[in-house]
């Protein structure tokens, strides 16, 4: 046997040591891997948050406030849906200060059985949207025809796919990229299709509370304040001159998600911080303990001709293995554990949640490694400092 | 410590149990408002039957004394978890949207457990092999 083989063979020779140190590295590995890949998800769900609301200010109804709660509408995509006069848009455009405004409707469609949830179907203007349109674009550049939807990631049905909606066979034209938020879960459409699908809905026998010709009705006009214009101020004037509306400044929504976003920040790196002090805590004694353990057996290795630099080196090289092996166990078991149940996360923390790309991810996971192996090492230099300032000859001799 | 326990199907075992009794608890399938099944719910059933016969198959292969039929038992066993892997979206069809509770809980979990069992069996199969040679 060559004396480099020599720290495979101590770890493989004591195997239920070797796994408890292996366990206790693979822990240290999955909290910061696990914790930072879900603060970072949530990081990225609410810049795309921020990049997909797009407008400053929502008017909807007042009645909207009461029936749907707008924010989980749009972070957790609850369905909802609330009618005013088309009328109100006109108003909103003739308010001082308002850049754009694009109006949009609402539909949620039927639950029908286990397999079919209710989905919130979003009819756009795609002559004046400044919202959703942009990010259509990104994966369908024609005009949407009567009847054509788009769907968003989170709807299980593929491009060619129709999805029938209170009796009207829609056909998918597009896939939209995931954003992390309840907008994933919508079906997003023309007004003309939308507008068939509250007549479908009537016809049928639901009461959408809608009285009239469906044409003169709108659900929310998506403001965009002029640069230099204050948005409060606006928004108070759209309060003022549009009656029987609400404003909604997507602001408030962001820094309210951004607050939640801190403060789940701030738990799991103390979360982290405890695991890694308690951790490397451990493995100190365990190396110690181990050191001690083994005493007589560095001893024999030095009365054989083995130097203090190279008894040393081979602990270094054992906690190398060992960080590598748990750093590579837990970053697997993490990925494993966040990837699969990260729907469920999502819904749990109710916030935008976006996956970070693959890039990001292997960086995180190299440096996760690297900090692992770097610890598991750090904890094992005292002990192998104090092994190769022991004299062999006086542990033999005392049998310790 | 017990010289003939083999870890392997021990740990095989408590994970079974505990694919038993989520599949009936904490990994239900999706709620049925009007009282009808839907895919889940089967898929969900069978995920149930499965589980006990995992324990059955462990159980069976704690006390055997021979290491080989013990092998015979874990490599049965290893079979049955993978099958197990395929059932929820594979052989039996779950829900639609990825955020109902069988895509978002019940079938990672399911697929987890049954890694984990096949992981245990294998460990089980080679403790058992070595004591055999």
């Amino acid at each position: 046997m060559k004396i480099s083989q020599l720290p495979v063979r101590n770890l493989t020779r004591k195997p239920g040591r070797t796994l408890a140190l292996i366990c206790l590295t693979a822990l240290l590995a999955l909290s910061v891997f696990g914790g930072s890949v879900v603060v970072l998800s949530l990081r990225s769900g609410l810049n795309s948050l921020e990049n997909r609301l797009g407008a400053d200010i929502i008017v909807v109804p007042s009645s909207a406030k009461s029936q749907t709660n707008l924010k989980q509408m749009l972070l957790q995509g609850t369905t909802g849906y609330f009618y005013m006069d088309r009328s109100k848009l006109d108003k909103v455009i003739a308010t001082d200060g308002v850049e754009k405004a694009s109006p949009q409707l609402f539909l949620a469609s039927l639950r029908a059985s286990c397999c079919t949830m209710p989905i919130q179907v979003i009819g756009i203007d795609q002559e004046t949207d400044f919202t959703v349109e942009p990010w259509i674009e990104e994966s369908y550049t024609r005009k949407l025809e009567l009847r054509d939807i788009v769907v968003g990631s989170q709807v299980n049905a593929g491009i060619g796919e129709s999805l029938r909606i209170y009796g009207v066979n829609c056909p998918v034209v597009a896939r939209l990229a995931s954003t992390g938020t309840g907008l994933d879960t919508a079906v997003y459409t023309g007004m003309d299709t939308l507008r068939l699908l509250l007549d479908a809905a009537r016809d049928l026998g639901h009461d959408l509370k809608i009285s009239g010709d469906s044409a003169d009705v709108i659900s929310a006009v998506y403001v965009k304040v002029k640069d230099g214009c204050s948005v409060e101020r606006v928004a108070d004037d759209l309060a003022v001159h549009v009656s029987k509306t609400e404003t909604v400044q997507t602001k408030g929504m962001i820094t309210g998600v951004a607050d939640s976003l801190a403060g789940i920040s701030s738990t799991v790196t103390a979360l982290i911080a405890a695991v890694w002090v308690l951790a490397f805590t451990l493995l100190i004694i365990v190396f110690a303990m181990m050191a001690r353990e083994r005493s007589r057996e560095f001893a024999v290795l030095r009365v054989i001709g083995m130097s203090r630099s190279g008894l040393a080196g081979m602990i270094r090289k054992e906690s190398l293995m060992i960080g590598l092996a748990g750093g590579l166990a837990g970053i697997a078991l993490g990925a494993v554990l966040v990837f699969s149940f990260s729907t469920l996360i999502e819904q749990k923390l109710a916030l935008p949640y976006l996956t970070p790309s693959a890039g990001t991810l292997a960086l995180l996971a190299g440096l996760t490694l690297l900090g692992t192996t770097a610890v598991a090492m750090l904890a094992s230099a005292r002990a192998a400092g104090r092994l190769s300032r022991t004299d062999p000859g006086t542990v033999l001799r005392e049998g310790n | 410590m017990n010289k003939r326990m083999n870890w392997g199907a021990c740990a095989a075992l408590i994970f079974s149990l505990i694919l038993t009794v989520g599949s009936r608890t904490f990994l239900g399938a999706c709620a049925h408002e009007d009282g009808s099944f839907g895919a889940c719910h089967w898929a969900n059933q069978a995920m149930f039957g499965l589980g006990i016969l995992l324990s059955a198959q462990s159980l069976a292969a704690l006390p055997a004394r021979d290491e080989r039929i013990r092998m015979g038992l874990l490599i049965a066993e290893a079979m049955t978890a993978v099958l197990g892997m395929f059932i929820p979206g594979t052989l039996i069809s779950l829900c639609k949207m990825p955020s109902m509770v069988c895509l978002s809980t019940m079938k990672p979990a399911m697929l987890i457990l049954c890694a984990v069992i096949l992981l245990a069996t294998l460990a089980g199969i080679l403790q058992a092999r070595k004591r055999a040679k």
